[in-house]
């Protein structure tokens, strides 16, 4: 069986060797990270397609490989790592480079490892480890253990990674307050800004709280008349018809302000509060009622104690979880907020609520058909705002500082209309179901009469409405050439290809682009002089003229480079600054020993032929959109299991063509998104 | 590791079990708080920490010779010459060394000044570092007064860039109140000033409300609501909301220090004078917040708070991340390109300059706190010789990313645990030692040295 497994494998490798061209980029790259010799490529190569493999293993095959990638560790990996790694890398302190395998070799399939391997691996194919006084491994040791890392995955046991409670973010808590109060979502302003996506800080400060508890005064101010002037609608509405409920004589005003309590917990708490929960919130009505406020600012009172409770402002499970009960189900509250917080950053509306408090929500017809009902429905701008603009790279692009001399024209207003060009392209998609691929390659766009003057569309585009255009100027269309992102990775004064050609790779194909060596070699060892000559791209040529910085600029320099006819604000231009002419030719590399493998250099002429290169990663493009917005789906990282998951969801889109729609239900429905892991109590820390 | 628990410093000035009433230390010893009966008329020790990123010119920054310092400063210090005589330069302390993450060179020079630990290899793409040394001070020295620790910064703290895969908050952060919680600062400076006077604006958007003696009661209750779901949920999403517990408490202090002073300024308006400070102390200084966009304004208004905070005791702790290494631009110097840009200079002699006059920039901005700090009268001497005030920087030379002679300068007396007017040209030692020293100068105790520190820069004590 075994063997079977292993040549299904190198059947796929087979297939999809064919189709290698298109993964020649990635190769490179990754060559560069990995600084290795020719003799080595055929290696990286099936690494590529190990990691970037499409097929997908159905939860059939998962025991299989799982088995296999067991023995594998067991049999040929541990008494690798033993022999070569641990004499360093074991427990002790300090460890080496951060790097311990002690524990890894226990565990290997431990997220916390998942960097250890990566990096095990890149190092010992680049010959770099061990080092050269030490024991070496042949050639054979190193190819075997080349194959390892592409199997670790199928270690990690079926795993939906655990759902930290999680604090809303400035614009979910703003969004969150305007749906219960309808007070403007500027009430939040004064929050501080927060760092949003993968590395999502999530903690909470005094300082934050106390800029809660103002914000909830400032709520009450607009909401809860003073005494004696009439009553706001909304007070109406969330306190009851009548100011003196409960107080008229037999009434009960604990009971009055109980039930209320009720009904504003539910909203607030986005799940039906706790008998014990109803209790501390009377209390808080009692001590107004103590410090002698009337009914309805005691009722206020209590408004404010909900909205400094950890239950509003974190989005915290209904049902109560045993503490060792493993993998669990999100309850269908809990379903109901993650799936309103992922498309719309708010609250779950009424319709979510009843379904979820029918226990209706996690039957996949439901959630699919509600998951277009939200997407359907205005406030899905909110993905964009919240996931689109940080993938597209346009979120900074108000505050992003230009020359103000070489950039005049860099107005709020032109900077809001090239937000908005991105926003209602990446909503257009959304709306259309369209393929992912559609973001690199499309022939229409949206303009107003601003940022048509970037296009040098201004005679056709005017006034200040954005509207769809057509485009046949086939430089244009898609994300490589909108001008908000081409802008948002320029310098204040000029284009920057290196950032381009890093964005490129990084948002739009899915790879790591390594962070330049510390110690960048100065290029001063040319004439200043004729440096000063020399145009943008020549200089930045000097990079290659270095092997350490050749090996990445080599990859990143023609994709920038290929788009160096758009200026730093995404105008078209045949010169630079300096009246030179602009060469915007370049090939991506087949590499060292091409010719062999079939890997041959693509050319391209300009922005157009680099799109269509791109254009032609389809795959690359899908599976690189499917990984970001799992992961903002989620708030976490991606790691162990949810590769798996991001391989199967990827065979089940491949039929449709990666459809955006399918993508994001893909992500909606996938184990991840509707499954929990509760950590055991004091597990003993894997690493130490 | 330890952690230095707040909670339990509290205790020793008389909080009771469930974290409500606050003992009035101060109204009882008529002195400042927190400060022995004994010495009642010593004012205590201030520290503050001011950041600029990137490193310097260092032939511009290091000066020539101890025997030159006073007299003929290095020209990056030549806006510190009134009060040269009240500063320390030291040469020779050495950074964090950053592998196994030296792709991170800007991630970390502002999360490890403070700190001078490297975050944790296996978990960095979470904060998860260590408690910085501001915050260690904050712990103790922050027991007695209404703020622990003030955070400003000129900068939104919203940097995005992968590193080495490090979590992007290390790219704004260098107060961290716990290894795995980065400590946000206060950009608006109306804000600040709000919280200082504990005032709402009556039209603006809430950056602070007067926080009343009924708030203190509602949290108290919303405090007790908040344990009981505590111990519904698992493990990592009670140690999420433990956080929240500790900020919670937080606030609840700080308002019971605010009523504290609240009476005391009754007791002052009836003509008993609560504290013991002299007659001839200058009074608070007025600020103002400036209108337009100058950075030199934005900058000097959040050193005006900073120096008013410690003037009225509101806290004894202040770090200042006077720009991030995301890089801020200084339009009013001629030139509008962002600070990092023209950090790799390659000896560029425009660049070099527009580095140095970046670098004169920020130090004046510091220049102007301490000098302003050297002119208020405080018990028998200035505000100033009862601080410790460090600027610096987490790179020595930008260009090529050194961290091997990180540059600061270290301003005020301490209370007279520092010899100040002294530059020591060759101090054998690391970022650990000096924030271990500082500490120790401040009247810290501390039970256990700060990152890679090893010893202390005994050279730098008064009584050395």
């Amino acid at each position: 069986m075994l063997r079977s497994e292993n040549a299904r494998a190198t059947e796929t490798s087979d297939k999809l060797r064919k189709d290698m061209s298109s993964l020649v980029p990635v190769a490179a790259a990754l060559r560069r990270l990995l600084q290795t010799s020719a003799a080595s490529l055929w290696l990286i190569v099936s690494l590529v397609l190990a990691l970037t493999c499409p097929c997908g293993l159905r939860a059939e095959n998962h025991d299989a490989l799982k088995a296999d990638a067991s023995q594998y560790f067991r049999d040929r990996v541990t008494p690798f790592v033993k022999t070569y790694c641990l004499p360093c890398h074991r427990s002790e302190r300090p460890t080496r480079a951060g790097v311990n395998f002690t524990p890894a070799l226990k565990t290997p399939e431990h997220a916390a490892f998942t960097e250890n391997w990566k990096k095990a691996d890149a190092r010992v194919r680049a010959h770099d480890m061990p080092p050269k006084e030490a024991k070496q491994p042949s050639d054979d040791d190193r190819r075997m253990f080349a194959e390892w890392l592409p199997r670790l995955k199928y270690l990690s046991d079926k795993d939906p990674g655990p759902f930290v409670i999680r604090r809303l973010t400035k614009p979910e808590y703003a969004n969150t307050l305007h749906d219960l109060f309808g007070v403007p979502t500027s009430i939040a302003d004064g929050l501080p800004d927060e760092v949003a996506g993968q590395g999502y800080l999530n903690s909470l400060s005094p300082l934050q709280l106390e800029q809660y508890l103002a914000v909830a005064d400032n709520v009450l101010r607009q909401i809860v008349a003073p005494p004696g002037r009439r009553r706001t609608a909304t007070e109406k509405r969330l306190f009851g018809q009548s100011a003196r409920a409960g107080t008229q004589p037999g009434g009960e005003p604990r009971k009055a302000a109980r039930e209320v309590a009720r009904s504003l917990a539910r909203k607030a708490y986005r799940r039906p509060p706790t008998e014990a929960e109803l209790d501390t919130l009377v209390a808080t009505f009692d001590l107004g009622t103590r410090n002698k406020l009337a009914y309805p600012q005691a009722l206020g009172l209590m408004l404010k104690g909900i909205l400094v409770s950890p239950q509003f402002l974190f989005i915290t499970p209904a049902a109560e979880a045993e503490s060792n009960a493993g993998i669990v189900q999100l309850d269908d509250y809990q379903l109901a907020s993650r799936l309103s917080y992922f498309l719309w950053a708010t609250m779950p509306d009424e319709e979510l609520m009843t379904l979820a408090g029918r226990g209706k929500l996690h039957e996949p017809a439901v959630l699919q058909a509600q998951t277009k009902r939200l997407l359907d429905d205005p406030r899905s701008r909110a993905l964009f705002d919240g996931f689109g603009a940080q993938w597209l790279n346009v979120g900074g692009l108000q505050r992003q500082v230009f020359d103000p001399a070489l950039f005049p024209q860099m107005t709020p207003a032109l900077r809001l209309g090239m937000y908005d060009e991105v926003r209602l392209f990446f909503q257009s998609i959304v709306r259309d179901n369209e393929p992912a691929i559609r973001f690199v390659n499309s022939d229409y766009t949206y303009l107003n009469g601003a940022v048509a003057a970037i296009y040098g569309l201004e005679n056709t585009v005017r006034g200040p409405a954005m509207r769809k255009v057509r485009l046949s100027n086939s430089h244009r269309g898609g994300v490589l050439s909108m001008p908000g992102i081409l802008a948002a990775s320029s310098l204040p004064n000029r284009t920057s290809p290196v950032k381009r050609g890093v964005w490129v790779l990084e948002q739009v194909l899915g790879e790591q682009v390594p962070a330049p060596p510390p110690d960048v070699p100065a290029l001063d060892k040319q004439d200043p002089a004729a440096v000063a000559r020399l145009t943008l791209r020549q200089r930045t040529e000097l990079h290659r003229t270095n092997p350490v910085c050749a090996n990445c600029h080599k990859i990143l320099d023609p994709i920038g480079f290929g788009l160096e006819k758009f200026d730093a604000i995404g105008r078209w231009r045949d010169r630079d600054t300096n009246g030179e002419a602009i060469d915007s030719s370049g090939e991506l590399p087949g590499g060292e020993g091409s010719g062999s493998e079939g890997l041959k250099a693509k050319r391209f002429s300009g922005p157009a032929e680099l799109k269509a290169i791109i254009a032609e990663r389809n795959r690359d493009v899908a599976r690189n959109l499917v990984e970001k917005m799992l992961a903002y789906a989620l708030g976490r990282k991606l790691d162990g299991y949810d590769e798996i998951v991001v391989d199967d969801l990827m065979s089940d889109l491949a039929g449709d063509g990666y459809r955006m729609r399918a993508i994001i239900t893909g992500v909606v429905s996938s184990y991840p998104f509707k499954y929990r892991r509760i950590e055991a109590p004091r597990r003993r820390n894997a690493q130490n | 590791m330890r952690r230095i628990n707040r909670r339990a410093c509290l205790k020793g000035v008389g909080l009771n079990a469930l974290g409500v009433t606050f003992a009035l230390p101060w109204m009882e010893s008529l002195g400042w708080a927190g400060v022995p009966t004994g010495k009642a008329d010593k004012p205590p020790v201030r520290l503050g920490f001011m950041y600029m990123p990137h490193g310097v010119i260092m032939n511009e920054f290091w000066p020539t010779s101890p025997e030159s310092f006073l007299s003929s400063p290095p020209r990056a210090l030549e806006s510190l010459r009134a009060v040269l005589d009240q500063c320390v330069v030291m040469k020779g302390i050495s950074g964090v060394p950053i592998d196994p993450f030296n792709g991170a060179p800007h991630a970390l020079e502002l999360s490890t000044w403070l700190t001078a630990t490297l975050p944790a290899p296996e978990k960095r793409n979470e904060i998860n570092i260590a408690i910085s040394a501001d915050q260690i001070a904050a712990n103790h020295l922050g027991a007695f007064t209404a703020l622990p620790s003030l955070e400003l910064a000129t900068m939104p703290q919203t940097w995005k860039e992968n590193q080495e895969g490090l979590n992007e908050g290390y790219y704004s952060h260098c107060s961290f109140s716990s290894p795995t919680q980065a400590v946000p600062a206060e950009v608006n400076p109306r804000n600040v000033l709000n919280r200082l006077v504990n005032k709402q604006e009556p039209t603006k958007a809430p950056g602070s409300a007067p926080l009343s003696e009924l708030d203190r009661s509602l949290l108290d209750i919303v405090l007790g609501g908040a344990r009981d779901l505590r111990r519904t949920l698992p493990v990592s999403d009670q140690r999420k909301l433990d956080e929240y517990l500790d900020s919670v408490r937080s606030v609840e202090r700080r308002i019971a220090a605010i009523e504290v002073r609240q009476k005391e300024a009754a007791l002052e308006k009836a003509g008993v004078r609560a504290s013991k400070r002299h007659a001839s102390d200058s009074p608070p200084i007025e600020i103002r917040i400036p209108e337009g966009e100058k950075r030199s304004e934005y900058m000097q208004v959040m050193c005006d708070l900073n120096i008013l905070a410690f003037q009225t005791d509101m806290t004894r702790v202040s770090t200042y991340i006077g720009s991030t290494p995301n890089g801020a631009s200084y339009p009013e110097l001629g030139f509008n390109d962002q600070h990092h840009s023209n950090t790799h200079h390659n000896n560029d002699a425009v660049k070099v300059r527009k580095i140095a006059m970046i670098t004169e920039f920020n130090i004046r901005q510091f220049a102007y706190m301490v000098t302003k700090m050297a002119s208020l009268r405080e018990g028998d001497g200035t505000l100033l010789d009862n601080c410790i005030m460090m600027w610096g920087s987490g790179l020595e030379d930008g260009n090529i990313h050194a961290r091997e002679n990180l540059p600061f300068v270290i301003a005020g007396k301490g209370g007279g645990s520092i010899r100040t007017g002294r530059y020591f040209a060759d101090t054998k030692g690391n970022q650990g030692d000096l924030l271990t020293t500082l500490l120790a100068c401040a009247g810290v105790p501390n039970d256990r040295p700060v990152g890679i520190a090893t010893k202390q820069i005994e050279e730098l004590k008064a009584q050395a």
